[in-house]
């Protein structure tokens, strides 16, 4: 397949059938539309060109600059849109939550700028919603600003009314499904979808998915936040549905690892509020039923909010020369000096100092001759063997003695014959007066 | 649900140990407002000392020493300072009274820290005395600078306080400050601290921020951290990076009814629920067009993380600069680490007690309950914190349950509502009945109390334990040998 430029590829993706074997419905097919299929990787694909095509043209020459108030899968698609036509973009945010995708972002070269967080000491009259900042803060620079506004514009629904919608019509040969659910997030996919089903066959219910609140699922608003989104309407919505975190990463769990789907947490809390509504209704139904629901996007941008909440997935072998593996004994047995005993060695055998603090703190100050080798680096090299040799003595600090007693102890253990750690560390030898020196 | 609980939205304070125990003992309560009058002032100095400890605690785990100093804004009870000053604490003061106040109360010169917008008197005392000065510009450090030569003062000891911290990667974006020296631009500052090297001591640098944003403190970490660096390199010899505070304090015993209570609030404000609020007031929250705009403009009463939990998160939190934990980095420096908690180390530190004079319907068909306090003895409002009292009935209480009602303060004045949220308590208050405003010692008790309209003001007494009873005497009567006499 041949394209002119990758924005050709936005859209036409794929509706694919879940096996019954995975989700046990009985009466009902249940389809995945894949939107982790656009070229950038998200539904959101969709909706960044729809809202921003027209408004290309001479925007370079103006001046102008792309902003979004978004944390994720818009302001990727716009980054990298923005990018291809010679824009800058600016992603203005209350919080970047995913780490992924703040890097990301910043690799496709986005300026991003984090909101400050709730004043302590409250103003009760300071009642700014953070898009009032944005047009104050992007109006100052002077230039002008192309802001998309996804929470607002007609034009995010429209790229699913005429996109997302007539391709699930398309691809059930005509038909609407009898069910479609989808996460509420600017609620345009959903509403755009729904628009376009109910034309088609006014009986299809709309199911909406709302995050838990005080749970966080990226790209998905809970149940206060959708309020604050001009295209949501309650109206769109059969039922409106909340599902947790827990569920999200079990529904993409059973995507990733049974269903050959790639998915993100959003596309996993849809699969699984999908299988959660609709099996009540299996039971009751005597004909079969037709379900869609929406894959947002991939799985790989998320791996430290699931290594955060579900940390046994990424469970390692233990590692070999661990100081997590010292026992209180080894602990207790760790060679140690004081700082008098420390000088009068250092003097008579001058053993190889090694200081375990960060080489912007060892920078600054500390014990002549001593080599730099933070603690976790440190760590990581004995994971591999003892990294010098036996016959050479070995002083070992760290600010308090603590740490380095560990390192002493796995040292011991290690093998070697000559390591000691600094009792109460540099804050001790800077007490007692010895020379610290800075080079 | 039915409708009738529906109606009720509780948000039921998180009420602990002592303060519990107190606010338990009614009898006690109604007999101390019954001498004293309404409204009425209860702190207990014991509690402030505990939760000093907690924060010493956290200092423990990460192996750092410094200062903790209270942060005397928050409240200006005589008895929480000298119970501080028995304990070892340290003082941050903001004006000259306040430091009178606790040079008075016995804090050591080396354990008050003098902030805040600064006159001649308030700098010509701080450095006689020998306290630290937490500078906040250029030109007050030159006028300290003068003071100290013009009375041969001894060398003070400064903290720099810095502000407008560059951060990485992502912009994180601040309010802006009236306080502080920019962050970016301290050749200045460096440049007066090495001309005055004789008179002014540079013990380190300073943040404070506004803020209950981990990411801004964290990025403000950071900028001391380079900043003491670059002090470094121009001569000077700073030991201390002063975090300020801004802790936080969680008000609220269940999450879920904060939850609710929000929702509900969002759904008054769109029009599908009764209002939740005197006159419909949003919060900050406003209906365009059936969609919510603005921001809820309130303290986030129920928190998860706060107080010296919040500390301890901060410390943990990497640094983007050096890649390492920010607690990691201070001892690595071998620096000291001073905090400066005000609201979080008076968890669980007092309440004030308002006496109900009346409770009527208002023809609408919302019940009125008039108190003898306002808006002003009581800050929940001005300080954004939505919470419920608790109910203190005199004789039995009234039947019908719960029952969800506004509080109007005794001045004559439309604005006067102690709080513009409809609080719910267990049962309808009525005449004579306290209403105990629990763990109101940080900033909610009398900060802004005032003669207005000649209403009295409160009395403050301070409460403490001798055995299983609870005893009292006024606030400036107290002392830490109180009520001690057995021991030495």
């Amino acid at each position: 397949m041949r394209y002119d430029s990758v924005t050709d590829m936005i859209g036409d993706t794929p509706l694919v059938r879940i096996d019954a074997a995975v989700h046990g419905l009985r009466n009902i097919d249940l389809y995945a539309k894949m939107e982790l299929f656009n070229p950038f990787g998200s539904v959101k694909d969709r909706a960044a060109w729809n809202m921003v095509r027209h408004r290309l043209p001479g925007a370079a020459g103006r001046g102008e600059t792309v902003v979004e108030l978004s944390s994720g899968n818009t302001a990727k698609a716009l980054a990298v849109i923005a990018g291809m036509h010679g824009l800058p973009f600016r992603s203005v945010t209350n919080r970047m939550r995913v780490p992924e995708i703040k890097d990301l972002l910043l690799l496709l070269g986005a300026q991003i700028d984090e909101l400050p967080g709730r004043s302590e000491c409250l103003d009760p009259t300071d009642t700014d919603d953070p898009l009032t900042r944005m047009y104050h803060a992007v109006s100052a620079d002077g230039a002008g600003y192309l802001h998309t506004d996804q929470y607002f514009n007609d034009l995010n629904v429209q790229a699913h009314v005429h996109g997302t919608g007539p391709e699930i019509i398309a691809d059930l040969d005509g038909r609407a499904p009898d069910y479609f659910i989808a996460c509420v997030g600017t609620a345009g996919s959903s509403s755009g979808v729904a628009r376009v089903l109910r034309a088609h066959d006014p009986a299809v219910t709309v199911v909406g998915l709302v995050a838990e609140k005080s749970d966080f699922i990226p790209g998905i608003r809970d149940i206060d936040e959708v309020h604050e989104v001009g295209l949501f309407d309650p109206g769109t919505y059969d039922v409106i549905e909340a599902i947790s975190s827990d569920e999200a990463i079990d529904g993409l769990l059973t995507l990733v690892r049974r269903c050959g789907t790639l998915a993100g947490p959003t596309g996993g809390g849809a699969y699984q509020g999908a299988v959660r509504y609709l099996r009540g209704i299996d039971a009751g139904l005597t004909g079969r039923r037709t379900a869609v629901f929406i894959v947002c996007d991939r799985v790989e941008s998320y791996l430290s909010y699931l290594r955060d909440r579900r940390p046994e997935l990424f469970r390692q072998p233990a590692r070999a020369n661990s100081v997590h593996s010292l026992t209180g004994d080894e602990l207790a047995a760790a060679p140690t000096l004081d700082v008098a005993a420390a000088q009068a060695w250092i003097d008579a055998e001058q053993p190889l100092i090694v200081d375990l603090r960060s080489p912007f703190a060892y920078r600054a100050l500390h014990i002549d001759r001593s080599i730099n080798i933070v603690d976790d680096r440190f760590g990581e090299m004995l994971h591999g063997g003892l990294p010098f040799s036996r016959r050479q003595p070995v002083l070992l600090v760290c600010p308090v003695g603590e740490k380095s007693a560990r390192y002493a102890a796995l040292l011991t253990r290690m093998g070697h014959p000559d390591v000691r750690s600094l009792t109460g560390g540099v804050i001790a030898w800077r007490d007692a007066g010895a020379t610290l020196v800075r080079d | 649900m039915t409708r009738g609980v529906r109606l009720v939205r509780y948000l039921q304070p998180r009420v602990e140990g002592d303060l519990r125990s107190l606010l338990d003992d009614h009898p006690w309560l109604h007999q101390v407002a019954g001498a004293l009058g309404s409204p009425l002032n209860l702190v207990l100095p014991d509690q402030v000392a505990r939760n000093a400890e907690r924060f010493r605690e956290v200092y423990r785990a990460h192996h750092l020493s410094g200062g903790i100093y209270f942060a005397h804004k928050a409240n200006r009870s005589s008895a929480l300072i000298r119970a501080l000053a028995g304990v070892g604490g340290g003082a941050d003061v903001a004006s000259l009274g306040e430091l009178q106040h606790v040079l008075a109360a016995g804090f050591a010169p080396e354990r008050i820290m003098a902030t805040g917008p600064k006159s001649r008197e308030y700098l010509w005392l701080a450095a006689r005395a020998g306290v630290i000065v937490n500078a906040d510009s250029v030109t007050e450090l030159s006028d300290l600078a003068g003071i100290v030569a013009a009375h041969a003062l001894p060398r003070v000891r400064v903290m720099a306080r810095l502000s407008g911290f560059a951060t990485t990667g992502t912009t994180v974006l601040s309010r802006a400050s009236r306080f502080g020296t920019p962050a970016t631009g301290t050749a200045p500052l460096w440049d007066v601290l090495a001309e005055h090297r004789d008179r002014l001591d540079l013990l380190g640098v300073a943040y404070h921020l506004d803020t209950v944003g981990l990411p801004e403190k964290a990025a403000a970490l950071d900028g001391c951290l380079s900043a003491m660096d670059d002090a470094g390199r121009h001569g000077l010899n700073p030991r201390a990076i002063d975090i300020g505070g801004g802790f936080g304090m969680n008000y609220l015993a269940d999450a879920g009814e904060w939850e609710s209570w929000t929702s509900e609030l969002t759904a008054a404000v769109l029009g599908r629920r009764p209002p939740l609020t005197w006159n419909g007031h949003g919060y900050g929250l406003r209906n365009e067009g059936g969609t919510v705009r603005g921001t809820l403009g309130v303290y986030p009463a129920h928190r998860t993380v706060a107080g010296p939990d919040y500390l301890d998160r901060l410390l943990r939190t990497e640094s983007t600069a050096h890649r390492r934990p920010l607690g990691e980095l201070v001892l690595d420096h071998l620096y000291e680490l001073y905090v400066e908690p005000g609201r979080a180390l008076l968890d669980q530190c007092g309440a004030v007690l308002l006496r109900v004079e009346d409770v009527g319907d208002d023809g609408r068909g919302e019940t009125l309950v008039r108190v003898a306090g306002n808006g002003t003895d009581v800050g929940l409002e001005q300080h954004g914190v939505l919470m419920d009292p608790l109910l203190v009935p005199r004789g039995t209480p009234a039947p019908g349950g719960p029952a969800g009602v506004y509080l109007t303060g005794n001045l004559c004045l439309e604005a006067d509502l102690i709080t513009r949220r409809k609080v719910f308590l267990p049962s309808r208050p009525q005449p004579g009945d306290l209403l105990a405003f629990a763990n109101t010692a940080g900033y909610l008790m009398d900060f802004s109390a005032g003669a207005a309209l000649m209403q009295p003001t409160a009395r403050t007494i301070a409460a403490y334990r001798s055995g299983d009873a609870w005893r009292w005497c006024l606030d400036d009567r107290y002392w830490p040998v109180t009520g001690r006499e057995g021991t030495r």
